[in-house]
């Protein structure tokens, strides 16, 4: 079925309808505000983008960037122990946070009538954040229990941590977010003390405000409460760049597990890097829906997997491309492997036919698009492409951004990329003591 | 991407609301001459349109040995109609831009799809293919069933999941419809042959069975009447007849440990008879759960998590099913702290019986429902397409929807406590736990003389007789 038509039509159907209005203000502390009205529902998404993430730990303090995360709901000098939630739930709202290796992520949702509320907390916990020795301990152990469950009881959670340390050698992005075990154990208060200097200035951090707001009452409330705030000097710039991969790396790990598990990572740049766009496009061409090439292949066509993920993550330094497979019962792992270095290999040799491109482009502009429905999606996309893409304004561009990558373009960038030298491969082989 | 908390959801389905701000948008309903619903409802946000079928039946209408027919059945549709092979339906689905998703519930099984407005026609004409004339092509019928049962076999991988599949085996009597695992196992999936899926399909996905709704960035006068025609080319057949059942009754506890060896936590749930989607204490009950385990600061992930740090997250549910369905507590905590996670859980479960529930809480618990309620049930075309169909799935009406925030309202604080009594028991508990028994089996004995081990590599889902 070649469809070449239908996709144009969409590209110019989608553009002009969902362009997303965003002001833009900065307070005098150095915060970046960013914020877009929207009063289909009575609510409020209110998220602050911290720029420190694990990339800015060291070992011996891994995973502290995440369980300050946590310590961020455990008291500050107003709103004492639990007292965030307490206040938050009684007033209708909720809350979640999140951190990679780039940035911690504090995000709020709640009615319109708790937006002072909001920020009176906020503001009191960026400013005087308090340490309590018996809760410092008590998160340690909710903070493990989250490792075990995510990491050690996880067949895929074990190798990517196995795949990750041996993709990087030399960069921070080798470390896992949760930290490793041993140091998840033995960071001390003084640690926890010296990140917060390091990383909760207001001047390191964008806050974006989605929801049934208006513009003024944001900035007026910003300015009560988070303006008095005063600057710090931001993190150190990360030094290290990872050199290049010279060789393949590979690595094996052996745990219970019912199917033997495949992850392959290829070296990448930054999420801002000009080649950006064209892996969008690789990942839809390889991996998003049923007719991609790896699906079709692997899944459907050879049946050598159950699944099969390929993809980028947002990084602020050079990332990773990943594969990830389940692999079917009696089949050799070889075999999958085999399999999607050959359609790696057909994409570096021969362009990607027209409509195929055109297909993919549809796929990720629809995908962006889904994204947008909510309040809360649309917090998160603002927030990351003003700090993982440097301008909240690309936001409106990803169709032009697309339309602009062509079929030369995919075949370099696979080339370039998808090299046997660039790679890690890791396989997780089943032994007895789990399901099999 | 580490997350500070797995998302607390509300437990609620349709539970909706009027207030000043927050309205179900107008919908228009008919019922077709083949006994076919057909909502249409206008919600212009984002250029996207979904189409929910509901066939009612779903893993209800399946032989518990052949458990797994009705999802395999529901992903066989996307897998050949008329002359387009299952190739050729990904094909147009991902050019189109659009996703189908079709699965199975318990009563029902949904096929939806979600389209871009500008490719209604072609999307529309997909639509009618898959639902009017499945082939269920005998390669695809293999292929399908044998990747069912790899994914039955890698769920055992991974405890915090397996235990909910372990769930309803050991939960519900033999006899009862939820007992066989609704996704089926690895031994039922391979019973199950292409003529089952021949006759359930034709059993149940008829017109009697099927509520169809489109919401989103539609207009009702153009797409209704071609909807219409769509759900009218369904012969009328069957209506489903929802089985009976005897309400669940446990005469003692019971506790059945699955044997993981490698397992560094120990995951349990905690669980009782419950109450049925449609029970006059359904908002009640709302209110009391989200303060026993139903947000992040109930008593049970304050106790287990905040104060203690036992865990990562600790949590109460209440099933809400046509059928009265199981309340339980579920968590996971370090080997070594089991018996203290299990026994900080149960003095919470009494705690909550003989003290009750404060002014305080009520109100907070309203607020809190109240304020997460037009985010979590009405903010796109799917949640609202979903919330109509279990109200059309579930026999409710529109009161479930107008007068949910001045129930909520009008539930004063002894009909609560009374309600927290009646549904949050504390005898003849029943315990499934997922952990190493080499090292926490002589411990846990104490909470069921009917105490059970089982091995996680025994195949399937099956669970031990207690009598």
């Amino acid at each position: 079925m070649k469809r070449l038509l239908w996709p144009l039509l969409l590209l110019c159907s989608l553009l002009p309808a969902q362009q997303i209005q965003v002001s833009e203000h900065s307070l005098s502390n150095g915060m970046k505000i960013l914020i877009h009205p929207d009063r289909d529902v009575p609510n409020v998404a209110l998220y602050f983008f911290y720029k420190i993430g694990s990339r800015n730990e060291r070992p011996g303090t891994t995973g502290i960037s995440h369980y300050f995360e946590h310590m961020m709901f455990n008291g500050a000098k107003k709103y004492g122990p639990k007292q965030f939630d307490i206040e938050m739930e009684k007033a209708g709202g909720s809350n979640n946070a999140y951190t990679t290796r780039d940035i911690t992520a504090y995000t709020d949702w709640f009615p319109k009538s708790a937006l002072e509320l909001m920020f009176d907390m906020e503001a009191d916990r960026i400013r005087d954040l308090a340490f309590d020795p018996k809760i410092v301990e008590s998160e340690r152990g909710v903070v493990y229990s989250e490792r075990r469950m995510s990491i050690d009881n996880s067949p895929f959670g074990t190798l990517y941590e196995q795949v990750n340390a041996a993709a990087y050698t030399a960069h921070p992005y080798g470390w896992p977010v949760v930290g490793w075990a041993s140091d998840i154990e033995a960071w001390t208060m003084d640690d926890l003390k010296a990140h917060f200097k390091m990383g909760y200035a207001p001047n390191n951090c964008v806050m974006v405000v989605t929801g049934d707001v208006n513009q003024s009452e944001v900035l007026a409330l910003a300015k009560k409460y988070i303006e008095p705030i005063p600057a710090q000097p931001p993190p150190p710039a990360i030094r290290t760049k990872e050199p290049a991969q010279l060789g393949e790396r590979r690595i094996v790990v052996k745990r219970p597990s019912a199917l033997a598990l495949l992850l392959i990572s290829y070296h990448i740049p930054e999420t801002r890097h000009a080649d950006g766009p064209a892996l969008e496009l690789l990942e839809a061409i390889l991996s998003s829906g049923r007719s991609s090439r790896l699906y079709s292949r692997l899944v459907d066509k050879d049946q050598l997997v159950l699944n099969i993920n390929a993809g980028t993550q947002l990084a602020l330094d050079p990332g990773q491309f990943l594969f990830s497979m389940q692999v079917r019962s009696g089949v050799d792992p070889i075999k999958a492997e085999a399999a999607l270095y050959d359609e790696l290999a057909k994409l570096a040799a021969a362009p990607v036919p027209a409509a195929e491109l055109e297909k993919a482009k549809t796929q990720k502009l629809a995908g962006h698009y889904r994204a947008l429905k909510t309040i809360s999606g649309k917090a998160n996309l603002i927030g990351q492409y003003e700090v993982f893409f440097g301008d909240y304004r690309k936001l409106n561009t990803v169709a032009a951004e697309l339309e602009k990558v062509t079929a030369a373009g995919i075949q370099r960038v696979a080339s370039q990329y998808f090299k046997e030298t660039n790679r890690t491969v890791g396989t997780l082989i089943p032994v007895q003591g789990g399901a099999q | 991407m580490i997350a500070r908390t797995i998302p607390f959801l509300l437990v609620c389905g349709a539970l909706l609301a009027q207030s000043p701000a927050v309205k179900l948008p107008p919908f228009s309903k008919k019922i077709l001459p083949n006994g076919a619903t057909l909502i249409v409802i206008e919600k212009p946000d984002v250029p996207l349109v979904t189409l929910r079928a509901i066939f009612r039946g779903g893993g209800e209408a399946v032989a518990p040995a052949q458990a797994g027919l009705a999802p395999l059945t529901a992903e066989l549709l996307r897998r050949g109609a008329a002359a387009l092979s299952a190739s050729q339906i990904n094909e147009q689905l991902d050019s189109l831009g659009a996703q189908l998703q079709t699965s199975a519930e318990p009563g029902s099984t949904v096929v939806a799809l979600e389209y871009m407005k500008r490719n209604q026609d072609a999307s529309l004409a997909l639509f009618e293919q898959i639902l009017l004339k499945p082939a269920f092509p005998e390669a695809e019928f293999t292929k399908s069933r044998a990747q069912a049962v790899d994914r039955a076999k890698s769920a055992k991988d991974n405890p915090g999941r397996v235990i909910n599949l372990y769930w309803d085996p050991f939960f519900y009597p033999a006899a009862h419809p939820y007992h066989a695992p609704l996704s089926g196992d690895e031994l039922t999936l391979a019973s199950i042959t292409r003529d089952h899926v021949l006759a359930y399909h034709k059993a149940n996905f008829t017109g009697r069975n099927l509520i169809l709704i489109a919401s989103g960035d539609l207009a009702a006068s153009t797409l209704g009447p071609r909807l219409e025609q769509i759900a009218s080319a369904l012969p009328a057949g069957e209506a489903h007849k929802p089985p009976a059942a005897a309400p669940v009754k446990f005469d003692s506890p019971r506790l059945l440990l699955i044997d993981k060896p490698d397992a560094t936590q120990t995951y349990f749930m905690i669980g009782w008879p419950g109450l049925a989607r449609t029970d006059r204490d359904r908002t009640a009950v709302q209110v009391i759960n989200t303060l026993f385990g139903g947000r992040f600061t109930s008593m049970l992930n304050d106790e287990l998590r905040v104060n203690s740090g036992l865990t990562y997250g600790a949590r109460s549910r209440f099933e809400e099913e046509r059928l009265p369905g199981s309340v339980y507590i579920s968590t996971y905590t370090k080997v070594e702290s089991t018996v203290q996670a299990i026994d900080i859980a149960l003095g919470l479960l009494t705690s909550l019986r003989d003290k009750g529930i404060s002014a305080e809480q009520l109100l907070s618990a309203r607020n809190y429902i109240k304020g997460r309620f037009p985010t979590e049930q009405l903010e796109t075309a799917e949640d609202i397409a979903a919330i109509l169909g279990e109200i059309e799935l579930f026999g409710l009406n529109k009161g479930e929807i107008d007068d949910y925030f001045s129930r909520l309202d009008a539930l004063d604080l002894d009909q609560a406590n009374a309600a927290a009594r009646k549904w949050y028991r504390n005898d003849n508990l029943q315990f499934l736990l997922v952990g190493p028994a080499a090292k926490i089996q002589d411990q846990v004995k104490k909470y069921a003389p009917k105490m059970k081990v089982q091995s996680i590599n025994t195949p399937g889902l099956r669970t031990p007789p207690f009598d």
